[in-house]
């Protein structure tokens, strides 16, 4: 509070709150003309007028009306010496005076993305990180727009993925103007997500907001990423700043990722090397695109099975070790299993069926040896269960993933003499074969139902894929459990998708779509999101956004008309006591009446198609739509699917 | 739900004989009464409108052109092993399951991939 101690005594809410009082006639002669006055381009550098020479000058005592310089512009500073892209936002009071001081002592920049709800703003942020490799900043009241923005920092936390929060308060309680500014203010606002954050400050000046502010941003990018957040005094943020020249701005160093220790490499190298059936699974591996680069040399080196579980884009879905889609078959027979970045490593090693009593069983046949690696073990919080049930695994290794690879595979090839060569080389040839009687099996199931109506949701993927095949591509959202495109698609580079929500929070898929297709933007790919109706129905606004910034997005609706996963489990429910299944739509299904996306999203300025229920139009919507988007504009398709 | 092997085993040979029962009165099952009821047990919401499978806590199988014998097939709705939800006499009959049966049978299922541009690009 230095800054605001400096002033003179005036308090600058009390004058506010006089200047609303007394109005317009307030304002001294040589101010009003220029309130009255049209913008002029050169008011900015124009020599300061009397009153704003007085302000500098009065004695204490006097009740300033302008002044030079704010917190906010010094903050400014700072987000660019952070090299933000972006600052997602819906506007409020709480963080004024970095807003404006953003919009123009900043030129907008980070240019503001003008978010209608706060869950969209840090959810485009969540989308964005995980296609450009960098976060964006978000902004929010508080109070208020930070409960709206919760659950999509849950969706952040769980994804591991850094989103820079900062949230306007109102430390004093004697700079509050009564009413909605004691509503909008906290001793401490962070406390509602702090179970969910990395880590949060409430700077107390402008140089302790310097130094968090580059903390947060290393704490946010280091592994296991999450996001992080700053609260934002307003009187900081507005009150003159008293010394520029005493502010300093630390360097921004990035923290290296840790390579794992080279014993326990190799220690694991062994292993693997040695195994007659190893196989990898891997989730939120690819940091970068060098992650799926070394994986696959990895997989190559021994020939072994790849299970991605796609939290990010890991494995190329066409590679022949590639054996996602055959996980239980290809670990049943496993002797040594390597989980890389998994966050549910005992799920993948087990089966669970959801009955009355509920079981679990190893899904392993015989005795096999389990290997972690990763950030995992090395942050943990507890009161959310987001970390999954423990792993009973022989060898836990802590590392970044995509770092520790090249290390690894370097171990293991130096085990491998000729006569492992020629096995590795057999068992390379075994996972080709079984991959592909995988996908002959995948296009087989999808032939079933090829012409019906409500479509079936292979038939959609295959129209979809034909239309953008022989695009640059990129899949940045899907609806649950839609595993056709994975199943499918050629997904060869890294940007061809973008990993899921993380805490299956719903109202994840429409704007982190649209943050991935801002990313994706500037490297000119053609961006491509399915989504659930039950999701668009939590931000349909998200789409607005989209529009107003000029986003070019193919968002396609998974239209079952039913928030469909719940619909199932109500049947399920039902069946048990076997009675009342004929009564599984209500609170499940979105009908009556059915709402007509393309309309919704005609109206917030987006292209519409649809609604689409005969496959044969499919095609030629598609074909309108993706003009539009290749056109530099988002558009939409409605399509009324079968559930799954 | 108890999931013990005997119990599930045993459940299935009384379904199978029961089945059998029904099946000595009315062997060809009423297709289009299958239908309606495989809509009204909503089977549909974790297999699809046409059978064609879809995905629950895991993939749901496929049901059209269902090779499972009848009798199998109505020993799992009573006394299905993994997740799928029990269907029992009080909310579907022997008769209805049978008719099921027999629409899902007559579906045309599977095609061969050859002919689907679509899924070979
Ligand atoms: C809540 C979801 C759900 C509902 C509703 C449901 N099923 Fe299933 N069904 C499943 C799942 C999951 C499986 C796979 C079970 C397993 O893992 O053994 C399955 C398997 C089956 C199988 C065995 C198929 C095979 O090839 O092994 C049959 C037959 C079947 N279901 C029929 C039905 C019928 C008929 C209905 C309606 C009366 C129905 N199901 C309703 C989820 C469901
Ligand atoms: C915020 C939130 N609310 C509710 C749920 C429970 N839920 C899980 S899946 C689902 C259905 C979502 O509907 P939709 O996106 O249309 O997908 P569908 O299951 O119909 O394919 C719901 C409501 C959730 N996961 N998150
Ligand atoms: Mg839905």
């Amino acid at each position: 509070m230095t800054t605001s101690r400096d002033l003179p005594r005036a308090d600058r809410r009390k004058f506010l709150k006089g200047a609303a009082l007394t109005g317009a006639a307030a304002l001294s002669p040589a101010a009003a003309p220029a309130q009255a006055a049209p913008p002029r381009a050169d008011l900015k550098a124009s020599a300061p007028g009397p009153k704003l020479v007085a302000a500098e000058t009065l004695p204490p005592g006097k009740d300033p009306v302008n002044q030079t310089s704010s917190g906010g512009e010094f903050m400014v500073d700072v987000l660019k010496a952070l090299d933000f892209d972006y600052l997602a936002m819906n506007c409020a009071s709480s963080f004024r005076g970095i807003h404006e001081a953003i919009v123009n002592y900043g030129g907008n920049k980070p240019e503001i993305l003008t978010c209608p709800h706060e869950e969209i703003a840090v959810h485009m942020a969540q989308g964005y990180a995980k296609m450009e490799g960098k976060p964006i900043a978000m902004m929010c009241h508080g109070t208020v727009g930070l409960q709206h923005a919760a659950m999509a920092l849950y969706n952040s936390w769980c994804d591991r993925v850094p989103v820079y929060v900062m949230i306007g308060n109102i430390i004093e309680a004697d700079k509050r103007a009564p009413g909605v500014e004691w509503v909008h203010s906290a001793i401490d606002p962070a406390a509602i997500v702090r179970d969910f954050v990395k880590w949060d400050d409430q700077p107390a000046s402008l140089q302790h907001f310097a130094e968090s502010a580059v903390r947060a941003y290393k704490v946010a990018t280091t592994p296991p990423m999450g996001p992080v957040l700053l609260s934002l005094d307003a009187e900081l943020q507005e009150n003159p700043i008293a010394d520029r020249a005493k502010l300093r701005i630390p360097k921004v160093t990035k923290v290296v990722p840790p390579v794992a220790d080279p014993g326990a490499l190799a220690e694991a190298a062994k292993l693997l090397a040695n195994a007659e059936n190893p196989v990898i699974v891997c989730d939120r591996l690819a940091r970068t695109p060098a992650g799926m680069a070394r994986l696959v040399e990895f997989a190559e080196t021994l020939q072994c099975a790849v299970i991605d579980q796609g939290g990010r884009m890991n494995f190329p879905t066409r590679h022949p070790l590639n054996q996602t889609f055959r996980a239980r078959a290809a670990i049943s027979q496993a002797d040594v299993v390597l989980g890389i970045e998994m966050n549910d490593f005992y799920g993948a090693l087990n089966a669970f069926h959801d009955r009355i009593v509920r079981t679990t069983y190893p899904v392993r046949k015989g005795p096999a040896k389990t290997i972690s690696l990763g950030n995992r073990d090395l942050y943990l919080k507890s009161n959310y269960q987001d970390f999954g049930r423990l792993a009973d695994v022989d060898l836990a290794i802590a590392g970044d993933g995509e770092a520790s690879l090249p290390l690894l595979t370097d171990q293991v090839r130096r085990l491998v003499d000729e006569v492992r060569r020629s096995a590795y080389q057999a068992r390379g040839e075994k996972l080709a074969k079984a991959r592909l009687a995988m996908v002959e099996q995948a296009k087989s199931d999808a032939t079933i139902g090829w012409d019906a109506s409500p479509i079936t949701t292979a038939r959609m993927c295959a129209e979809v894929y034909a239309q953008i095949k022989d695009e640059d591509w990129s899949l940045v959202g899907n609806a649950i459990r839609n595993s056709w495109p994975q199943r499918l698609w050629n997904f060869d580079k890294s940007h061809r998708w973008n990993g899921q929500s993380g805490g299956a929070g719903v109202g994840y898929n429409a704007p982190a779509s649209v943050g991935a297709a801002l990313a994706n933007k500037r490297h000119g790919r053609l961006t491509v999101a399915f989504g659930g109706d039950g999701d668009l129905m939590f931000v349909p606004s998200t789409l607005w956004t989209a529009a107003h910034h000029r986003i070019p997005l193919l968002y396609i609706v998974h239209n079952n008309r039913a928030y469909h996963q719940e619909y199932m489990y109500l049947v399920a429910m039902a069946a048990r006591l076997g009675r009342g299944i004929d009564r599984s739509e209500i609170g499940t299904t979105i009908a009556d009446p059915h709402v007509d996306y393309a309309t919704v999203a005609r109206g917030f300025g987006v292209h519409g198609e649809g609604p689409i229920s005969d496959p044969a139009e499919l095609a030629p919507a598609l074909k309108r739509a993706l003009a539009v988007v290749k056109s530099g504009q988002p558009a939409l398709i409605d399509v009324v699917t079968d559930p799954r | 739900m108890d999931a013990s092997f005997v119990r599930v085993f045993a459940a299935g040979l009384f379904a199978l004989a029961l089945a059998g029962l029904a099946f000595a009165e009315e062997p060809a099952g009423d297709a289009a009464n299958g239908k309606q009821v495989y809509l009204m047990a909503r089977c549909f919401t974790c297999h699809g409108r046409v059978g064609q499978g879809g995905g629950f806590n895991y993939p749901v199988p496929a049901l059209a052109a269902i090779e499972l014998p009848v009798e199998a097939f109505q020993a799992f709705l009573r006394e299905p092993p993994n997740d799928m939800p029990a269907f029992s006499t009080a909310i579907l009959s022997d008769k209805d399951a049978a008719d099921m049966w027999a629409w899902l049978h007559s579906l045309p299922g599977r095609k061969p991939t050859k002919d689907f541009p679509l899924l070979n690009q």
